[in-house]
């Protein structure tokens, strides 16, 4: 059944990419596009109620669905599906209709890596996957063929593969550990590591996590190597920013919680969970003191991100059932709702000609709906309840005060606050600040409003409801993923 | 077979190729002239794939060859080539030395093989085969590793930071070839054929740095700041 | 017939002191050879060194007594020098214990360094020039020749010449090893330096040029032969040290007959031919370094003495 169902998951971008390359015809792209995310949204929840038996290996064990990787595929498939809804209608104002067409094939490329990436079983064909990620998304981000955008993916793309030989650099250090322990030829797969990783030399394994943790925390985003962030999500189209932010992000963070798992058990977990910590309180304070000082709407968005995935590498730091459940919940909340905010600076910034906040003035009376769901989304983001984000937030608080990083959980809530009163202070600016007349901006009515506002619809709800209600189904899914994350891969 | 059993012929057959390979990319590091790097990147691939056959002669992993022909054709000759191609296409000859000269940039990169090895001997410590070519071939990949970051860093134009990147793989290729030649097959191959994409994808994205930001030289993209 | 060990030792120190001269020339006329010209003959550097000695000596009116002694420091030091390493016999003689590789070194920087002080003496401002490069060189050389002289020592495990004669005679893997090939090519890095050849040639007679010879422009007649001499047996000395105790360490005398004296001053000429065909080939393909890039090719030499004596730390 599994097989099946991956089958279906991959297939569906396939058939997206070849429709679009070989039509070329951009009203087919963009349906095929938005056929094949809402079917793998549609496949991606069975599977991962597939895995709560246990994980399935399988085609010469390259292949590893496990609940891990398929939670993490499920916030993808959210991602991906809401994302090409708002493409189309984004997409439709740039005039750019002869490249849709590739536009489309690449984005339905992007994803099919990423997924590719959720399921790999062999740590060096994950490598290659997320490899495979930078490059399509290289292009993705210099859609645009602007100045700023082609810096911007030259930024990306160096700094990102820079970063992840260093994930390779580990990863064959990992499998030169092991086989010491495994004989010179073994498959290289998490399992396979996690046996090996009691025996081998502590000084090696502790290296090659920390080169491991490195290098895909390039990927991730994590300070100080946050750096090609701001840039590549600030200048690409916004459906690719979403993406980049609520999708590729979780991907990395998936790396990096599989190498932890596999250290976990070893006399290095211990150094291994407080590296988390401190990377993640650096991202954490890192980005909320450059959202302070920000102009850019759409940079202020990528800090912003920085911020959140800085908040899962606590969670994954502090350990435990509390700190596991809350990471994974709170990957599952911020794709929501950084796709929520990404949608809704598109629309601002295509409507007001300008990414500078400054420039932007009162959203609330020119845009009634989309304004009021985007202030919601601004609140939600900023951490405030009844949004879910609260609730992953607290929940990893909770795993950090009753741990050994209490220093960590104090210095999480006083930035915290940080964050809540400068994000929001932009916010105000551009909803409830007068403007005189020659500062007005020009607005521009554009069409398409429906394909634009639906997902922020679809995205606003779930964090609505998961911030009131939190699923008992949700609990075992993470109550799993914790367990394997303990215990390893077996 | 593992490393632990090696006579001292071709301990020093590997020693001689892994050296050699070091110092092809200190001549990246000491030059002016962009084809000059190119050239020295060609000539280790062809030692790394010397090696790789070696490693294969003499440790019985015959699958090594089959990569050693495809380093050598696709690291050794279709690489530079395509290098070449986008080198000629920038007019630009000489890298402008603005943070480190070549001089004191050598003097770093010897440091930077001390601080290697340093770390490489502390690592194999306590591990069973105490073969000196292990040491060795750690303390190259990390050097490699090094001098490819100090490249990626202090260099202006973007042809010297895509060499960069590329000594950054090929010292963890040349690392694996000797530290783990067990690697699985499909892996190796893999990795070959995603090296030659990413230069590809460089080649395409140079093309545009030149025509929409007009510069390849990085320290006059600034526009994107804060 | 075995020579007695001070007969062998006076007779290293006379090899050097009289040879010194005929290497000048050959290089002088291979230089001018290699460009189809025809040079001076070989044995011109004598004839030069005869000229001077009968010429009248002018003197400056600032000259102090440091301007008198420095070049008789100088040729004194050049004439230790030879006492300390394997010029034409193997095995070490009695005085040679007197100092080891890094012993020999200093003392040939102290023959430098008294021309230098002369060169500041007179108070001419070519000998300021001439004396400030010769001094930044040497602060960018000096580090490098100690760095190799470790190198050498961590091969060899101890710091006399002879011994890593010994060592390089014996075992071809000692020879071949990463180690000893990248001190080769370090020092020889150093004797260009040293020896004042291109990249660094300042045999010119363009004052404004002149590294170490504007230090001497105000000597004349006796005085001036021996620095002109001192300078040529250092060259001599430099290259004895580069063949015998690196690169070619074959070919020298180990009981010490006549007859073996005299074998080991052919091979000795016969290897000293061969380095200065290099020497004179790296010249003509070069041109000269502009004075603020000769830290690129000390740079090098610092990186192969570095790498050295890290590869020897691993093999």
């Amino acid at each position: 059944m599994a097989q099946h169902l991956l089958f279906v998951l991959f297939l569906a971008p396939l058939a997206a990419i070849v429709l679009s390359l070989i039509l070329r015809h951009s009203r087919v792209a963009e349906y095929a596009t938005v056929a094949a995310a809402i079917i793998d949204l549609a496949v991606s929840v069975p599977l991962v109620m597939q895995t709560l038996s246990g994980p399935v290996i399988f085609w010469h064990s390259y292949i590893r669905v496990d609940t891990l990787g398929t939670w993490v595929a499920l916030c993808i498939s959210i991602v991906y599906a809401l994302s090409s809804i708002y493409a189309v209608g984004y997409m439709r104002i740039l005039d750019e209709e002869e490249r849709l067409p590739l536009f489309y094939a690449l984005f339905s490329g992007f994803a099919f890596t990423m997924l590719a990436a959720c399921v790999m079983n062999n740590v060096g064909v994950f490598w290659i996957a997320i490899e495979l990620t930078t490059l399509i998304s290289t292009f993705l981000v210099g859609f645009e063929r602007e100045a700023e955008s082609t810096e911007a993916a030259w930024k990306y793309i160096i700094v990102v593969s820079g970063g992840i030989t260093l994930a390779l650099l580990g990863t064959v250090l990992f499998y030169w550990g092991g086989s010491f322990v495994l004989g010179p030829r073994y498959a290289m797969t998490w399992a396979a590591l996690h046996r090996s990783a009691s025996r081998v030399y502590q000084p090696l394994l502790l290296m090659s996590f920390l080169l491991a943790l490195v290098g895909y925390g390039t990927k991730a985003g994590l300070a100080p190597m946050h750096t090609w962030l701001p840039d590549a999500h600030s200048e690409s189209p916004a459906p690719v920013s979403a993406m980049l932010s609520g999708a590729l992000l979780n991907a990395s963070m998936l790396g990096i919680a599989r190498f932890l798992s596999v250290v976990s058990g070893t006399s290095v977990s211990r150094f291994a969970h407080t590296a988390m910590v401190v990377f993640g309180i650096f991202s954490f304070v890192l980005a909320a003191l450059f959202i302070v000082r920000q102009s850019g709407i759409k940079r202020l968005m990528a800090y912003s991100s920085v911020e959140h995935i800085g908040v899962q590498a606590l969670g994954l730091g502090f350990g435990g059932v509390l700190g596991v459940a809350g990471a994974f919940y709170h990957m599952l909340n911020h794709s929501l709702n950084k796709s929520l905010m990404f949608f809704g600076a598109g629309n601002a910034m295509r409507a007001y000609g300008t990414k500078e906040i400054p420039g932007i003035r009162h959203v609330l009376k020119t845009f009634p709906v989309s304004g009021t769901l985007w202030l919601l989304g601004a609140v939600g983001i900023a951490g405030a309840p009844p949004f879910a984000l609260f609730l992953s937030e607290f929940t990893i608080l909770r795993a950090g005060i009753a741990g050994p990083y209490r220093w960590a959980a104090v210095l999480f809530v006083v930035f915290l606050i940080v964050v809540f009163v400068g994000f929001l202070a932009h916010f105000r600016a551009m909803y409830f600040d007068e403007a005189s007349e020659e500062q007005l901006p020009q607005v521009r009515r554009l069409p398409w409003v429906v394909w634009r506002t639906l997902p922020m619809w679809l995205a606003f709800l779930p964090i609505l409801v998961l911030g009131l209600w939190w699923p008992h189904g949700l609990w075992d899914v993470f109550l799993k993923i914790s367990v394997a994350m303990a215990g390893g891969g077996q | 077979m593992s490393l632990t059993h090696l006579n001292s012929l071709q301990a020093s057959i590997f020693s001689s190729l892994a050296i050699v390979s070091l110092l092809l990319t200190f001549v990246m590091l000491g030059s002016h002239w962009l084809r000059n790097y190119v050239y020295a990147f060609a000539v280790q691939s062809w030692l790394i794939a010397a090696l790789s056959a070696a490693v294969g002669y003499f440790s019985g992993y015959p699958e090594l060859y089959v990569i050693a022909a495809l380093t050598a054709l696709f690291r050794g000759l279709v690489l530079p080539y395509l290098l070449m191609r986008i080198v000629d296409r920038l007019h630009v000859k000489r890298e402008i030395h603005a943070v480190l000269q070549p001089s004191s940039g050598l003097v770093v990169g010897a440091f930077l093989v001390m601080f290697a090895f340093v770390i490489a001997n502390h690592m194999t410590r306590q591990t069973t085969s105490a073969a000196h070519v292990v040491v060795l071939a750690l303390t190259i990949m990390l050097s490699m590793k090094f001098i490819g970051f100090l490249m990626l860093s202090v260099r202006d134009e973007a042809v010297s930071q895509i060499l960069g990147l590329l000594v950054l793989e090929n010292g963890i290729f040349l690392g694996s070839q000797i530290l783990v030649p067990g690697m699985p097959l499909l892996i190796e191959i893999v990795i070959l054929f995603d090296l030659l994409i990413v230069v590809a994808c460089f080649g395409i994205l140079v093309r545009y740095l030149v025509v929409h930001a007009g510069t390849t030289s990085s320290r006059q993209l600034n526009r994107l700041v804060g | 017939m075995i020579l007695s060990n001070i007969l062998l030792q006076i007779g290293q120190v006379l090899c050097v002191l009289l040879l010194a001269p005929l290497l000048q020339g050959f290089i002088l006329k291979a230089e001018e050879r290699v460009q189809r010209s025809r040079g001076p003959s070989i044995l011109q550097p004598y004839r030069d060194l005869w000229k001077f000695f009968h010429k009248q000596s002018v003197v400056p009116e600032s000259a102090s007594w440091i301007y008198f002694i420095a070049p008789f420091v100088s040729f004194t030091a050049m004439l230790m020098v030879p006492l300390l390493i394997p010029v034409l016999t193997d095995r070490p003689l009695p005085l040679s214990n007197m100092g080891d590789l890094l012993g020999g070194g200093m003392v040939l920087t102290l023959g430098s360094f008294a021309i230098i002080l002369a060169g500041l003496d007179t108070g001419n401002a070519y000998g300021g020039i001439g004396s400030s490069r010769t001094a930044m060189l040497a602060i960018l050389a000096e580090p490098t020749l100690i760095l190799v002289f470790v190198g050498i020592s961590f091969l060899a495990k101890s710091m006399l010449p002879f011994v890593v004669n010994h060592l390089l005679l014996g075992s071809a893997s000692a020879y071949w090893s990463p180690a000893h090939l990248f001190l080769i090519l370090a020092f020889f890095a150093l004797l260009l330096v040293e020896t004042d050849r291109l990249p660094i040639h300042s045999s010119t007679h363009f004052e404004i040029y002149m590294i170490d010879e504007a230090r001497i422009l105000e000597y004349s007649g006796p005085l001036f032969a021996l620095l002109k001499w001192a300078s040529m047996m250092k060259q001599f000395i430099l290259y004895t040290i580069f063949c015998n105790v690196f690169l070619l360490p074959w070919g020298m005398s180990q009981l010490g007959t006549p007859f073996g004296q005299l074998g080991s001053i052919a091979s000795l000429l016969l290897k000293f031919l061969l380095i200065a065909l290099t020497v004179v080939v790296v010249e003509t393909v070069q041109s000269r370094l502009r004075f603020y890039r000769y830290q690129e090719p000390l740079a090098a030499a610092f990186l192969f003495a570095v790498l050295a004596i890290v590869s020897s730390q691993l093999l």
